[in-house]
C-alpha cells in the first residue's frame, strides 16, 4: 500500500493515492508530503488478495524456449516479482536475469495499448470488434495464401494456429531465431531422428563445450547451470572438470577450467581428435572406427593449429572419464559446417558410451525445421504465393540478417498481421496490430519436453486493452464459417486448455479432472518422467574440412548475450544495465579485439573501428579483450534495433548486418571481416568494473583441486604454493588487536544490543557462482533499484546493490587466461567503516547484525561510501527513481521497500523487508524463524544455489557450516572490518598461478 | 510457507451470506463486550461541518456501526490481525447489510442511498484517509494487535467507536508517539524494524 509517493497513477480497484492540495486530511508532522490521500475499496473483494500479503501464483517463463516454472508474487492486484517455481523440475525455484526480466514485458511503457490499423502510414486506434472483422474478411479470402509464423514455444495455442492455417489450406511456420536446427539435422544423420537432446550437466565428470554457451542462451540455460554447479561445484573431494573449445571465451568458457581456441571453423577435426582417443581405448562401432582413424593429435595439431600436446591431455582425460559429457551447437559458433560440427559431437558422445546417461533422446516432442522454413517463406511471399501472415512471438525482420532481404519478401505480402506487445521491426512492417496479452496475463499452456506440461494462468487484470490471441483466432475461425469454424470451435482459449488439459488427465490417468487441474494450476503444470529412447548409429559420416569463411582479414563471429539473447531482451531496462556477464559493458554493442590486435590496428577502448563483410558493414567502439584470438573480432547480438521501443530503439547497431545468409539447413553466425580503425572517432563504453585485475589484492580467491580436497585453508594453500607468510603482527599490534576484541565484546551488551540476537549472513560459494547475474536482475526487482541510463553508468552512479565483478588472471607470459567472478554487495561488517563516520546515525548496526541505512536521516554527505573498503554504497546524485520507472513501469514497485529519493544514500540491505516479513509471520504463529524459510532475492535466484543466507548464530544453519568450510575467506579480511559475508574460494583443477600476486599490473588498456 | 493461489476464483459472497456472517460475528464477540460499561445508543448528529476531521464522501457514523451495532472492528478491517494492512471494508461488504437495510431517518436515508447508487453505478467510494505513515515507515499491524489485544485500535486511533466522523486522535506520524510506547512495552527500538 505503500508506493512510490512521487507517482500518483490510478491504481483502478485498491487505495489510490491521488495527489491534490490542502483539504482535511491530518496535516500534523512534516516528514513527507502533505496531500489528501484517498482510500479506495475494492467493489468485490477477491478472495486471493490480502492488502499487505503477497499472494502468489503458478505459473510458466516465456523469456525463452526452455519454459521454466514461475512464482508471480502479486501484491493487491499486481505482479510484483518473478520467482523461480520449487516444483518445476526444470527451474526448481531458480530464476534467471532474463526471467526476472520478464515483468519489463508485462509492464513495458512501450506496450501496443489497443489493436491498431495501418492507414495511410500512420497507426489508427482500432476497436476490436473492427480487428476481428478485419481479420475474419482477410483470412478467409486468404485460402492456402495464409500463414501463421510462431516462435519455439509450443502448446494448445501452436495447435490451435495450425488448425487455423491449414482450414484454409495454408500453414503454420514455426521458427525462432536461435532454434538449433544444426543440432537437428546431425541428429537426423547420425541417429537417423532429427529430435534434440536432453543434456545431464549434473552427472557428468568431464565436459566439453565445442560452442554451446550452455550457460547463457544455448539449451534450458537455468537447468544446464544447475547440472553445471551439481558436477563442477567443488563437493566431497572431487569436482567435473570443464573444457570449453571456441574462437572467443564468453561466460560459458570463463567458467571452464580451459578454454581451447582452434583455428576458427576446424572444431570439428578437434572433436574427431578427442573421439579418437576415446574409440582408441574403447573400441566401438567399425564405421566409427573408421570415421575417426585419421585424426591422431598430430594431424589434429596440424589442423585446428593447437599444440598435440593440449590435443592428446584433453582427449586422454575425456576417454578416462566416465560419464563424460560432449556438447555443441552454441550461436557464437555456428560455423557454415555447424552440421558437422554437431555430428562429430554425436559421434563422440557415442563413442564415449554418454548417449543414453548424459545425452538423453526421447523428450523433445517434435522435430522440425526453422530456418529452412522461414527462408522457404520467404521465397513464398516473394513469389507472391502468400496472401496473408500472422506473426506471434517471431520477429524475422530483425533476427534474419538484412542481407536476406526478409523485409522486402514481406513487403509483397498484401496483409500482415503481428500480435507483438512491442511494436517491433516486423509489426513495424504489417498492416495491422493485435496486441497479445503478456504471459502473466492470459490461460496458455506448453510442453517444453515430453513428460513436462507447464501451465499458465491469469495473475492480474489485463493492463492495456489487448487480447488473448487464442481467443482472436477463435473468434476469427467463427467468423469465417466453414472449416474453419469446424477446425476452431470453443468457447474461449480458457476452454481450449482445460480440453488439452482434460485429455493430459486422461491420459496421465488421472481419476478426477477437476483434482488434476487444481493441483496442475497450483502446482504450475503437471510433471512426469520425461521417456528415454535408446538411439542407434545411422551414419557414422562427417565431413572435417575446415569451414569455408571467407577471404577477409579476421574471422568475425556475431554471439548472443546472456542478457539480451536474440534481441528480445533489449527492451527491458534491468537487462541492458545489468552488464554482460564477461566484459561488464552496458547499454551499447562493442567490438572485441585482442590485446595484440588492438596494437596492431593501434586502437584503444572506445576508438570506433568499422567492419566490412561481404554482406555490409559495422561500426562500433573497441573493446580490448584478453579472451578472443588474435584473428578474430566479435561483437555481441541483441542491439541495433530501429523499433522496439524506447530503450531498444536506435541503440547500438546490430552484429547482424556483416552477416549473409546462404541457403542450407542453419544460419551461419561466423564470417570473415576486414577491421579499419575510423579516425577521431571514439565512443565511451558504458562499463560497471573498476580494474580488471586483482592487484593482489585478494578478491576473487581460488585454490587448486589438491589443496581443497585436502583441507587446506586459504592461508594454507598460499603457502603451499611457496607463498611467504605475508603479513607478521608485532607485539604492539596484536595487544591493540586485544584490546579491540574486548571492546568490541563489550559494546556487544550495551542497550538494544544486549541478549540473544540472530545474526544474519551470507556465504557465497565461488566454486559454483558462474557470473549470470541472475541475482544482480533479482535484487533490481526485489528493491526497487533505479536504472541510472548509459550516461550515469559512464559517471561510474549505476546503482547495482549486488553486481558482479569480473577479474582476469593471467594472459600473459603465455599464461593461460583465466576470468574470476565474485559477487559484491553490502558485507554488514560487524565492524563497519561507513557507520562511524556518519554525521547523523543514518548508517548504523543494527543489533541483528545488519549494517542499517536509514533513508529518512540521510542528509547526503556521502562519507559512508567515501569510507567503504568495498564499494558498495550507492548514491542517488539525481531523481532515479523518478526516471527510471515510467508508467506503467511503476506498478512492478515492491510496496515493502521504499522508493528512495534523491540525495539518499541506499545500499543492500539483506533483504530486511523480508527478514522483518518472516519474523511477523513466526512470531503470530507462536514459534522461533526456521532456517530456510525465507531467503535474500539473490539467493532466492541464483541458477547455481552459489549463495547462501541465513541466522550465523544459528547452530543448524546451512549458513553457519558453509562458512566453517576452509575454503572461506573474507575480501580484504586484512582491514578487519568483519563481514558477514563469506566467500567460499574458488576451486582450479589447474595449479593456482603462484606469480598471480606478484604481477598483473599491466593490462593491455 | 508459501501460499500459492489458484486462479481465476473470485469470492462473489451473496449478501444474506453476509447478514448471517455479521450476526454470528457479533454473538461470538459478545463475551469480550461483557465487561464494557453498557454502551449508548448514538445519538442522532447531524453533518453540519463543524465535525472534526475530513468530511467525507458519505457521512458513515463509525459510532453507529461500532457502538450502536456493536460490529467488531475487524468485522470490516478484515485483514488487521493477519498481515500489515489493516484493510477497507469492499462495497459489497457494505451492501450485504445496506441492500436491506435503508435507514431510520432522513439523513440515514440520504447518506446510504449515496452508497447504493454508488454500488449500482460500480463506482468505488473514495474515502479520505485520515490516519497514515510516512513512505519510509513500514507499521504491521498485525503484530500491534497481537500484542495489544482488544483495545489496540484505540491505543493509536483513539476511541472510534464514539466517533460521528474519524479524526486523527492522537499524532501518530510523530515518531515520539512509537517510540514511547516502544519504551513502555520494552520491545525494540531498532531503526530498521520500521524503517526499511
Amino acid at each position: 500500500m505503500s508506493e512510490s509517493p512521487q507517482q500518483p497513477m490510478n491504481r483502478r480497484r485498491f487505495l489510490t493515492v491521488v495527489g491534490a492540495s490542502g483539504a482535511g486530511a491530518a496535516v500534523l508532522s512534516g516528514c513527507s508530503t502533505e496531500k489528501v490521500q484517498k482510500l479506495v475499496p475494492y467493489l468485490v473483494q477477491s478472495e486471493d488478495q490480502i492488502p499487505g500479503l503477497a499472494t502468489y501464483y503458478a505459473s510458466t517463463c516465456t523469456e525463452c524456449a526452455a519454459s521454466c516454472g514461475v512464482h508471480v508474487r502479486t501484491r493487491e492486484g499486481r505482479a510484483i516479482k518473478l520467482e523461480g517455481n520449487p516444483d518445476n523440475p526444470i527451474s526448481r525455484g531458480r530464476l534467471c536475469a532474463r526471467g526476472q526480466a520478464g515483468l519489463q514485458g508485462l509492464y513495458n511503457p512501450d506496450r501496443v495499448r489497443t489493436p491498431m490499423r495501418k492507414e495511410g502510414g500512420a497507426w489508427k486506434a482500432i476497436t476490436w470488434d473492427e480487428a476481428i472483422k478485419l481479420l475474419a474478411e482477410r483470412f478467409g479470402a486468404a485460402g492456402a495464401g495464409l500463414r501463421i509464423v510462431a516462435g519455439q514455444a509450443r502448446g494448445t495455442l501452436t495447435g490451435l494456429m495450425n488448425r487455423v492455417a491449414q482450414a484454409q489450406g495454408g500453414a503454420l511456420v514455426r521458427w525462432e531465431a536461435f532454434d538449433r536446427d544444426a543440432e537437428r539435422a546431425a541428429n537426423q544423420r547420425t541417429f537417423g531422428r532429427g529430435d534434440l537432446a536432453t543434456y545431464e550437466f549434473g552427472e557428468a565428470r568431464y565436459i566439453l563445450s565445442v560452442g554451446a554457451d550452455f550457460l547463457e542462451t544455448w539449451g534450458s540455460p537455468l537447468e544446464q547451470a544447475r547440472g553445471f554447479a551439481q558436477s563442477h561445484g567443488f563437493r566431497d573431494g572431487a569436482m567435473a572438470r570443464h573444457v570449453y573449445v571456441g574462437p572467443r571465451m564468453n561466460l560459458t568458457a570463463m567458467n571452464a577450467d580451459e578454454w581451447l581456441a582452434p583455428r576458427p571453423g576446424t572444431e570439428v577435426a578437434f572433436v574427431l581428435g578427442v573421439a579418437h582417443a576415446v574409440v582408441a581405448r574403447r573400441g566401438g562401432d567399425p564405421r566409427l572406427q573408421a570415421a575417426v582413424a585419421t585424426f591422431t593429435p598430430g594431424a589434429v595439431a596440424q589442423a585446428t593449429g593447437l599444440a598435440a600436446a593440449d590435443i592428446e591431455r584433453v582427449a586422454g582425460e575425456f576417454a578416462a572419464a566416465a560419464p563424460s559429457l560432449a556438447v555443441a551447437g552454441g550461436i557464437g559458433a555456428q560455423y557454415p559446417n555447424a552440421v558437422e560440427l554437431c555430428a562429430a559431437v554425436n559421434l563422440l558422445n557415442l563413442a564415449a558410451g554418454n548417449i543414453g546417461t548424459t545425452v538423453r533422446f526421447g523428450a523433445d516432442p517434435d522435430a522440425r525445421e526453422g530456418y529452412a522454413a522461414i527462408r522457404r517463406l520467404q521465397e513464398e511471399m516473394a513469389g507472391g504465393a502468400v496472401t496473408a501472415v500472422l506473426f506471434h512471438e517471431a520477429n524475422p525482420v530483425y533476427a534474419l540478417p538484412a542481407s536476406a532481404r526478409f523485409g522486402e519478401a514481406l513487403a509483397k505480402v498484401p496483409f500482415k498481421v503481428s500480435t507483438a506487445l512491442v511494436l517491433d521491426e516486423t509489426a513495424a512492417q504489417c498492416d495491422l496490430l493485435i496486441p497479445n496479452h503478456h504471459a502473466l496475463e492470459r490461460w496458455d499452456d506448453a510442453a517444453p519436453r515430453a513428460g513436462t506440461f507447464a501451465l499458465m494462468q491469469p495473475v492480474m487484470q489485463p493492463v492495456f486493452t489487448t487480447m488473448h490471441t487464442g481467443d482472436v483466432l477463435l473468434k476469427v475461425a467463427q467468423a469465417i464459417g466453414g472449416a474453419s469454424a469446424a477446425a476452431a470451435s470453443a468457447p474461449s482459449f480458457e476452454a481450449l486448455v482445460r480440453a488439452t488439459w482434460q485429455q493430459l488427465a486422461a491420459a496421465q490417468k488421472a481419476g478426477d479432472f477437476e483434482a488434476f487441474w487444481r493441483a496442475a494450476l497450483q502446482r504450475g503444470g503437471h510433471y512426469a518422467a520425461a521417456p528415454v529412447q535408446p538411439v542407434s548409429l545411422a551414419s557414422a559420416q562427417v565431413d572435417a574440412t575446415p569451414a569455408a569463411l571467407g577471404d577477409g582479414e579476421f574471422v568475425f563471429t556475431a554471439y548472443p548475450t546472456s542478457m539480451l539473447h536474440d534481441g528480445r531482451g533489449t527492451n527491458r531496462p534491468w537487462l541492458v544495465e545489468n552488464a554482460d556477464p564477461v566484459t561488464k559493458v552496458t547499454w551499447h554493442h562493442w567490438v572485441e579485439v585482442s590485446p595484440a590486435t588492438a596494437k596492431r590496428l593501434d586502437v584503444r577502448e572506445g576508438e570506433i573501428v568499422r567492419l566490412a563483410s561481404a554482406a555490409g558493414t559495422l561500426e562500433g567502439p573497441v573493446y580490448v579483450f584478453p579472451g578472443i584470438r588474435d584473428d578474430v573480432v566479435a561483437v555481441p547480438l541483441g542491439w541495433g534495433h530501429t523499433e522496439y521501443g524506447r530503450y531498444a530503439a536506435g541503440r547500438g547497431a546490430n552484429a547482424l548486418d556483416l552477416l549473409a545468409a546462404p541457403a542450407g539447413p542453419a544460419l551461419p553466425y561466423v564470417t570473415t571481416v576486414g577491421v579499419t580503425k575510423v579516425r577521431n572517432a571514439f565512443r565511451a563504453l558504458a562499463k560497471t568494473e573498476g580494474n580488471p585485475r586483482q592487484l593482489g589484492r585478494h578478491i576473487a580467491e581460488a585454490m587448486p583441486l589438491e589443496h581443497a580436497a585436502a583441507g587446506y585453508t586459504i592461508k594454507q594453500s598460499w603457502e603451499k604454493l611457496g607463498n611467504p607468510e605475508h603479513e607478521v603482527n608485532t607485539e604492539a599490534e596484536l595487544q591493540a588487536i586485544e584490546g579491540f576484541e574486548e571492546a568490541f565484546a563489550a559494546a556487544r551488551e550495551l542497550g538494544n544490543y544486549a541478549g540473544e540476537q540472530p545474526m544474519w549472513g551470507l556465504a557465497v560459494d565461488l566454486a559454483k557462482c558462474t557470473g549470470c547475474s541472475a541475482c544482480v536482475t533479482a535484487c533490481y526487482a526485489e528493491n526497487n533499484i533505479p536504472v541510472v541510463g548509459e550516461e550515469e553508468v559512464l559517471r561510474g552512479r549505476e546503482m547495482t546493490w549486488i553486481r558482479i565483478e569480473r577479474y582476469w588472471e593471467g594472459g600473459t607470459d603465455g599464461q593461460p587466461v583465466e576470468g574470476r567472478v565474485v559477487p559484491m554487495m553490502c558485507q554488514h561488517c560487524d565492524a563497519a567503516p561507513c557507520e562511524p563516520v556518519c554525521p547523523v546515525y543514518a548508517a548504523y548496526h543494527t543489533p541483528d547484525g545488519l549494517n542499517g541505512q536509514v533513508y529518512n536521516r540521510c542528509v547526503g554527505t556521502r562519507y559512508c561510501a567515501n569510507n567503504c573498503p568495498y564499494k558498495v554504497r550507492y548514491f542517488n546524485w539525481k531523481a532515479y527513481n523518478w526516471q527510471a520507472f515510467p508508467e506503467p513501469l511503476d506498478l512492478q514497485l515492491n510496496p515493502d521497500v521504499t522508493v528512495r529519493a534523491r540525495g539518499v544514500m541506499e545500499k543492500c540491505t539483506f533483504c530486511v523487508q523480508r527478514i522483518r516479513e518472516a519474523q511477523h509471520r513466526a512470531k503470530l504463529e507462536g514459534r522461533p524463524l526456521r532456517d530456510g524459510e525465507f531467503t535474500v532475492a539473490c539467493a532466492q535466484a541464483c541458477p547455481s544455489d552459489a549463495l547462501v543466507f541465513g541466522d550465523m548464530h544459528d547452530p543448524e544453519s546451512r549458513v553457519r557450516s558453509l562458512k566453517q568450510s576452509p575454503r572461506g575467506y573474507h575480501v580484504l579480511e586484512l582491514l578487519n572490518v568483519r563481514p558477514a559475508v563469506t566467500y567460499l574460494a574458488k576451486v582450479n583443477h589447474r595449479p593456482a598461478p603462484a606469480a598471480a600476486a606478484g604481477h598483473g599490473a599491466e593490462e593491455s588498456h | 510457507m508459501r501460499r500459492v493461489a489458484l486462479g481465476g476464483t473470485l469470492a462473489i459472497v451473496a449478501g444474506v451470506a453476509v447478514l448471517v456472517a455479521a450476526g454470528s460475528r457479533t454473538e461470538a464477540a459478545a463475551p469480550q463486550q461483557a465487561t464494557a460499561p453498557a454502551t449508548p445508543v448514538a445519538v442522532p448528529w447531524p453533518d453540519e461541518g463543524t465535525l472534526k476531521g475530513p468530511k467525507q464522501p458519505i457521512y458513515f457514523r463509525h459510532d453507529v456501526h461500532a457502538t450502536q451495532y456493536q460490529i467488531q472492528c475487524q468485522y470490516c478491517h478484515y485483514s488487521v490481525a493477519v498481515a500489515s494492512e489493516p484493510g477497507i471494508p469492499s462495497m459489497q461488504t457494505c451492501m450485504g447489510c445496506h441492500l436491506v437495510i435503508g435507514g431510520s431517518d432522513t439523513t440515514s436515508k440520504v447518506e446510504i442511498k449515496k452508497l447504493r447508487d454508488a454500488w449500482n453505478a460500480k463506482q468505488p467510494v473514495e474515502w479520505v484517509r485520515v490516519h497514515y505513515l510516512a513512505r519510509h515507515a513500514h507499521f504491521p499491524h498485525q503484530r500491534h494487535v497481537a500484542k495489544l489485544g482488544p483495545n489496540a485500535c484505540a491505543t493509536c486511533h483513539g476511541e472510534v467507536q464514539r466517533m460521528p466522523q474519524v479524526f486523527q486522535a492522537n499524532n501518530i506520524r510523530n515518531m515520539g508517539w512509537c517510540i514511547s510506547c516502544h519504551l513502555e512495552h520494552g520491545v525494540s527500538r531498532d531503526c530498521t524494524v520500521c524503517h526499511y
